[in-house]
């Protein structure tokens, strides 16, 4: 359903983009094209998103297992905890943004189903004396609203993490209220005000404008609605900090080699965490997108922090 | 007049686009004219008291910077955030955005319950997201603190128009404990169509980090029901007459919660009975003072007695 709701850019959009486009390029001198960051290298932007590209569509099969390997499992527990904190109600409509392998959107779905059923076992416990027509025709109407009409769009940029996530729907039972759409952060494929959740789950550090993935965000949102951001993010803790960047440059290419054949995508990860802006310095640039309320929680002591905004 | 409110109309559109077009080159200067943003929900306040713009207001409610030289800043609300102190006067902070919705949560309640679920219905009716919820904690704290501090609000005033009313020679003072029973009556009728779900708003007000806040609201509320009944005490009468009343509202609330007669009838007895208990603690207080010296000085008499007839006081 929402896969057909492709909208038309507006010229305002377009405009917009123009004008930053000109001017950053303008401000950069008459390179080929703006520069960026990729890992510790610096690159062209239309280089950098190619790269990001080919680094997704080769750890795509095995982007699953490499997580667990590489967080120990603990890469579960985050999005837990980024599900609990978002306490989605039957009937809310989520956007995951670079979900890929569907992880967040698979917790969602478990979520809201045991919220709708809390929710009916409470009507229930209030029909105390129904009569048997009532009854029968409770039953006939809750049969088909499991989610309550809650609904997930998983969107990416990627072919392949998008074939990974349709395939592991389809082998653990994730039918309804679930749709797979292919799409730019920095230019999403929607109307405005369109979603009650936004979701990132460390994806927003591979997006090569973020401000631009920021602004889509804050346009296809609601008024009311919620952007969170799971995101890796900067250790404050000396000591914790140094043991973690030994693990990080140490251990986390060597496992991608072992069990990814891909030393590079993973090297590319490690070097790219080290580059994602801090805590603060991305709250403020949620604040300039637009969004009130901005907070983040820091999980593992600054490992990873979830970032949370409203569209007021 | 209308050509040139066309002209200001288009002047603001293109500063608007420049404005939101700003991106590599901004720096941190702009940092606190962020709070005037384009924002889809808080409302400019002045929307309800001019009426005649209400029109062109509702098409550029998202055009704040260059809207603020027209419009001169409407007075008596201002809002206040913590997000750079040059918020415009004109528009809500989001905490009276939070209280608004908070409000039209209460209506919920008495079928969700205090929950997330009762403020994600009330946001739904102000237009909103379900998911601004999300703002709030999610056992329903502050829906349950904001309603608290409503009624002790309805109350104050109540408590003032009536004092007024005796000022004004239109009503007779009543005596303290009349004052003190019907104080608490009308505070404790407010709960009444919250009242089956109110047990679970007593226990969360329970929860340690909700305590210091349900304990303010009480005191303060014990505070202005003493004030308007004319309590001048500068001793320690002050904190008697607080804690009394304390304990009598708190053990009222109780009966109230588990009374199943009509009107809650014995719930007001029950506070009449209390009320005139404490009135009779005064008297009681010196009673006992007064028996106690009897008392001392019966035991000192028969000591003496028995010492006589012991031969002990003989003086040889």
């Amino acid at each position: 359903m929402a896969a057909a709701a492709l909208c038309p850019y507006r010229a305002l959009l377009a405009r917009r983009r123009g004008a930053l486009r000109a001017l950053s390029g303008s401000v950069r001198g008459l390179a080929a094209g703006p520069e960026t960051h990729f890992g510790f290298q610096t690159v062209t932007e239309a280089e950098r998103r190619e790269k990001i590209y080919h680094v997704f569509e080769s750890v795509a099969k095995k982007y699953d297992v490499m997580n667990d390997s590489m967080t120990l499992g603990i890469h579960r527990l985050w999005k837990d905890i980024l599900l609990h904190k978002m306490n989605p109600s039957p009937g809310t409509l989520l956007l995951d943004v670079a979900g890929g392998t569907g992880d967040i959107a698979f917790r969602f779905i478990n979520y809201v189903r045991s919220a709708r059923e809390r929710q009916l076992q409470q009507k229930l416990k209030h029909h105390q004396n129904l009569s048997w027509q009532e009854i029968s025709e409770s039953y006939q109407e809750d049969k088909f609203k499991s989610l309550g009409d809650s609904q997930v769009v998983v969107c990416d940029i990627n072919k392949e993490m998008l074939k990974v996530g349709k395939q592991k729907a389809q082998h653990l039972g994730y039918s309804e209220g679930l749709s797979w759409v292919l799409g730019d952060a920095e230019e999403l494929p929607f109307d405005d005000d369109k979603f009650d959740v936004y979701t990132i789950a460390f994806g927003i550090r591979n997006v090569t404008r973020i401000d631009l993935a920021l602004q889509e965000a804050y346009r296809v949102l609601k008024p009311g609605g919620r952007f969170l951001c799971l995101e890796f993010s900067h250790v404050s803790n000396p000591l914790l900090s140094r043991l973690y960047d030994l693990y990080s440059f140490q251990v986390i290419p060597v496992l991608g080699e072992v069990i990814a054949g891909d030393w590079k995508s993973y090297q590319y990860l490690v070097e790219s965490i080290r580059r994602f802006p801090p805590q603060e310095e991305l709250k403020a640039m949620i604040e300039d997108a637009g969004f009130f309320k901005v907070d983040y929680q820091n999980l593992n002591s600054g490992i990873v922090a979830i970032h949370s905004g409203f569209k007021l | 007049m209308a050509a040139a409110v066309a002209a200001a109309r288009s002047l603001r559109r293109a500063g608007w686009r420049l404005w939101r077009g700003r991106a590599v080159v901004r720096c941190q200067l702009y940092q606190p004219q962020r709070a005037l943003q384009a924002s889809a929900v808080l409302r400019r306040v002045s929307d309800e008291q001019k009426e005649p713009l209400a029109s062109s207001q509702q098409q550029f409610d998202s055009h704040p910077a260059d809207h603020q030289p027209e419009k001169k800043p409407q007075g008596p609300r201002p809002s206040y955030t913590g997000q750079g102190g040059q918020e415009s006067e004109d528009y809500e902070s989001e905490e009276q955005l939070q209280h608004r919705i908070l409000t039209a949560a209460l209506e919920f309640v008495p079928q969700h319950g205090w929950t997330a679920e009762a403020i994600a219905e009330g946001a739904k009716t102000l237009g909103l997201s379900v998911a601004a919820a999300g703002m709030f904690h999610s056992d329903g704290s502050e829906l349950i603190l904001h309603f608290v501090s409503q009624c002790n609000t309805k109350l104050s005033e109540l408590l003032e128009q009536e004092q007024k009313l005796v000022q004004l020679g239109k009503a007779e003072k009543k005596p303290t404990d009349q004052f003190l029973r019907d104080a608490v009556e009308a505070r404790l009728r407010m709960l009444i169509p919250y009242i089956e779900k109110w047990p679970q708003a007593l226990s969360i007000l329970l929860l340690p980090h909700n305590i210091p806040s349900s304990l303010n609201l009480l005191t303060s509320m014990i505070d202005d029901i003493w004030q308007y009944a004319g309590d001048q005490s500068t001793d320690f009468n002050w904190y008697t007459r607080r804690a009394v009343l304390t304990g009598i509202y708190n053990t009222t609330e109780l009966v109230m919660m588990q009374d199943s007669s009509p009107d809650f009838e014995d719930t007001w007895r029950f506070l009449e009975n209390r009320v005139a208990d404490a009135m009779n603690m005064g008297n009681t207080a010196n009673q006992v003072q007064s028996t106690g010296e009897a008392v001392v000085q019966g035991l000192m008499g028969a000591a003496v007695t028995i010492r006589n007839l012991a031969g002990l006081n003989q003086r040889r």
